[in-house]
């Protein structure tokens, strides 16, 4: 049962103890003193003494009483596997426990984390967006254009290589851009565009100035206003430098929550829903700033905005109530139908195309395009 | 080996914690896990120490933190300037980031090893965390290549940099087992992998045997001085512990199914069905779904990593130390002290990269 006893060393049990001094790792059975200092002597070599309010007590299995001394080698051990003499050597040491992380210790953790989770809150709340938006206009054109090509090459790569440039298209394409890239106040160099053949009805505007128009969106595009509509959207994106603002705001707090708060109890599923929830409501904010371009642009032509709200809401019907709302990147299709018609005014100036400008417009990829009408 | 209910109580009491610190508890967690088991493992009826502290882990993070932020600013623009010339470009980044990773897991190895104690002496490392690395990556490498073939390979020549590297006081580590004894034991579960990958009930019973065979080769492989280990582990040794987890994982799965159920159908009694009305009140709605989703999602992994510890960590060394044997035991028993403490950086980086181990 007891070690000590096995040795045979000893006839007074009660009043020894395993001993390690820390410079090597002999195990030497002692004999404790109780002085006015704790005395450890091993077979009549001169004792150790510890300094009673030195002793703090260190882990160690159930039944041991394991301690070690602060005036004392830093690795020095004392074992005792005796409960009396345990009891003995704990009566004596008033600061045995201070080691050990008690309960105002676990709360002074818990203050500061709660002090640290708010001021994260608050720096991806209010700091990084306003980072955000000062610096993203400050970003050199040449970088933004940069990394518009690298998601340039990827896009590309996703949706294939296929531009349409059939050249009455082309030109009609180049008319429709130069008029509504005056209304919203962008220099030529600003912009360059063209239309990919695929079916996604879709347009977007990558950093640096290049918008792209996907065909499947003329396809189902009934009259230029609606076009119009769309492109001055996308427009709106770069004047406002949309993607890197977006970049910085995502890159900002992706970096900052995955990293603080690491991967612990699994949340990070939870961190990318609370993410996509901040993120989502930023870009629904600068979509509507989009729109208000949108608005503003058509106005000065002399058009209504309202067709660009009717074609979006054929190609994505009725949104409400199908997904989580405040989770969606766009402001719901119904939401904005409403808003384009409430700025709904009777055409005060001349239509942007002809109608034999928009016929080839909708064939710039060639007539099998609009001869295949889609659901 | 220690009262099983103070490790569940422990580790039920971290996962709450963490919970209320939004993770920070961690490094206090991972302190305590680790000082229950060392001081429950005995070896020649003398139990170990861990001395490493929760205040060292976080403050190796935050070093760590500093040090990778300008680390990932630099991998996004060279990202972006590959992504240039070719699409995807930019994966082979992966890469030295993979190389990261081994890096932090030879470093962090290292501030847990020097935080470990037996009979008043630490244990200790030198050697190179990149020197490591990069055999890691090249092995890594010709893994690949060969299926997974030359796994035991890889395992034992990494693991021979790692235990010549280490000593206990001025006892000098080893490893001695052969990577061919390993594949000899574990090349049926390398066929056997995918019939067990469709035939998904398998699938348990084939990785917890080779996880016991990978243990069992291993500990046999350990040397210290003269001091050797050896594992009589059975294969089955861990089949139960798996199967303990993938039912409690059923069964908590199947409450927070019901959790949900009843929340729908409490949501419907008040507004009257989901999906009717726009505006704010849908937003309300929206709101509310949200945070008793996350509730729900948050009780589970709570409970799921309580119950992980319990089993993977706690109930799975318990089994091991059943069965290992250490022989010339006498030759570790006046050992000279020797060694500095290293630092938690490498703690740091392993977390910050998500590579950490327990």
């Amino acid at each position: 049962m007891d070690h000590v006893a096995q040795d045979g060393i000893l006839q007074q049990e009660s009043a020894t103890a395993l001993y390690f001094d820390g410079a090597s790792s002999r195990r030497r059975v002692v004999r404790l003193v109780f002085g006015d200092a704790l005395g450890i002597s091993e077979d009549g070599a001169a004792p150790a003494l510890w300094t009673y309010d030195d002793i703090r007590q260190v882990d160690s299995p159930a039944g041991v009483l394991r301690v070690s001394c602060l005036s004392a080698p830093a690795l020095a051990r004392l074992e005792i596997r005796d409960a009396a003499l345990s009891a003995e050597l704990t009566s004596r040491c008033a600061r045995l426990g201070e080691n050990r992380l008690d309960g105002r210790a676990v709360g002074k953790i818990v203050g500061w984390s709660l002090a640290a989770v708010a001021s994260i809150v608050m720096v991806v709340l209010f700091a990084i967006p306003l980072a955000a938006d000062r610096l993203a206009p400050l970003v050199p054109q040449a970088f933004e254009r940069r990394i518009g090509e690298a998601s340039e090459v990827q896009i590309k790569a996703i949706f294939g290589n296929q531009v349409c440039d059939r050249p009455a298209g082309q030109a009609a394409y180049v008319k429709l851009l130069g008029k509504l890239r005056e209304a919203a106040g962008l220099d030529d160099t600003d912009v360059q565009s063209s239309v990919l053949s695929t079916e996604v009805p879709n347009a977007f505007a990558l950093p640096g100035g290049k918008v792209y128009m996907f065909s499947g969106l003329l396809t189902k595009a009934e009259n230029p206003d609606e076009i119009a509509g769309v492109l001055a959207h996308e427009l709106g994106h770069l004047k406002h430098h949309d993607n890197m603002r977006g970049l910085i705001y995502n890159g900002g707090t992706s970096f900052l929550i995955g990293l603080l708060f690491g991967d612990v109890t699994g949340s990070s599923a939870l961190i990318f829903a609370s993410r996509s929830l901040v993120t989502a409501s930023y870009s629904r904010e600068a979509e509507q700033n989009a729109d208000t371009v949108t608005i503003d642009v058509m106005h000065k032509l002399g058009r209504s905005p309202k067709p660009m709200g009717e074609l979006l809401y054929r190609v994505t019907g009725k949104e409400g109530g199908r997904n989580l709302s405040i989770l969606a990147g766009h402001p719901l299709t119904e939401d904005r139908l409403h808003r384009m018609s409430a700025e709904d005014h009777p055409a005060s100036g001349p239509p942007l195309l002809t109608p034999e400008e928009w016929t080839a417009l909708k064939a710039i990829c060639g007539p099998a395009a609009v001869a295949k009408p889609r659901k | 080996m220690g009262r099983r209910d103070e490790f569940v109580r422990l580790v039920t009491r971290g996962a709450a914690l963490e919970l209320v610190t939004a993770g920070f508890y961690r490094f206090w967690l991972a302190t305590d896990i680790r000082r229950h088991l060392w001081a429950n493992t005995l070896i020649d009826g003398d139990a170990a120490e861990y001395t490493g502290r929760g205040r060292e882990l976080l403050i190796g993070f935050l070093f760590a933190l500093a040090i990778l932020v300008p680390i990932y600013l630099v991998y996004f623009w060279i990202g972006i300037e590959v992504e240039r010339f070719k699409e995807f470009a930019s994966f082979p980044l992966i890469l030295a980031f993979y190389a990261f990773g081994q890096f932090a897991i030879y470093r962090a190895r290292r501030y847990r090893l020097t935080r470990t104690v037996w009979r008043g002496v630490r244990f200790w490392m030198d050697g190179s965390g990149w020197a490591y690395s990069w055999r890691a990556v090249l092995w890594g490498f010709f893994v690949v290549l060969t299926l997974g073939l030359a796994l035991p390979w890889r395992e034992a020549a990494l693991e021979r940099y790692k235990m010549r590297h280490s000593y206990y006081g001025d006892l000098q580590g080893d490893f001695t087992a052969k990577p061919s004894e390993f594949f000899k034991r574990a090349w049926g579960y390398w066929v056997a992998m995918p019939f067990a990958l469709i035939l998904f009930p398998l699938f348990p019973f084939v990785y917890a045997h080779f996880k016991a065979t990978e243990w069992r080769w291993w500990l046999s492989g350990i040397r210290f001085g003269d001091v050797r280990v050896e594992s009589t582990l059975p294969r089955n040794a861990f089949t139960g512990l798996y199967w303990k987890v993938i039912g409690w994982y059923m069964l908590a799965s199947f409450a927070l199914g019901i959790y949900f159920a009843v929340c729908a159908g409490v949501a419907s009694l008040f507004t009257g069905g989901f999906a009717q009305s726009a505006g704010p009140d849908a937003i309300v709605k929206s709101v509310l779904f949200l945070v008793t989703t996350v509730i729900g999602y948050l009780a589970l992994m709570l409970a799921l990593n309580v119950v992980i510890r319990v089993y993977l960590l706690r109930d799975l060394w318990v089994t091991v130390l059943q069965h290992v044997q250490v022989h010339d035991i006498g030759a570790a028993a006046n050992v000279a002290a020797r060694g500095d403490l290293a630092t938690a950086l490498g703690e740091g980086f392993a977390d910050g990269l998500d590579v950490a181990g327990f």
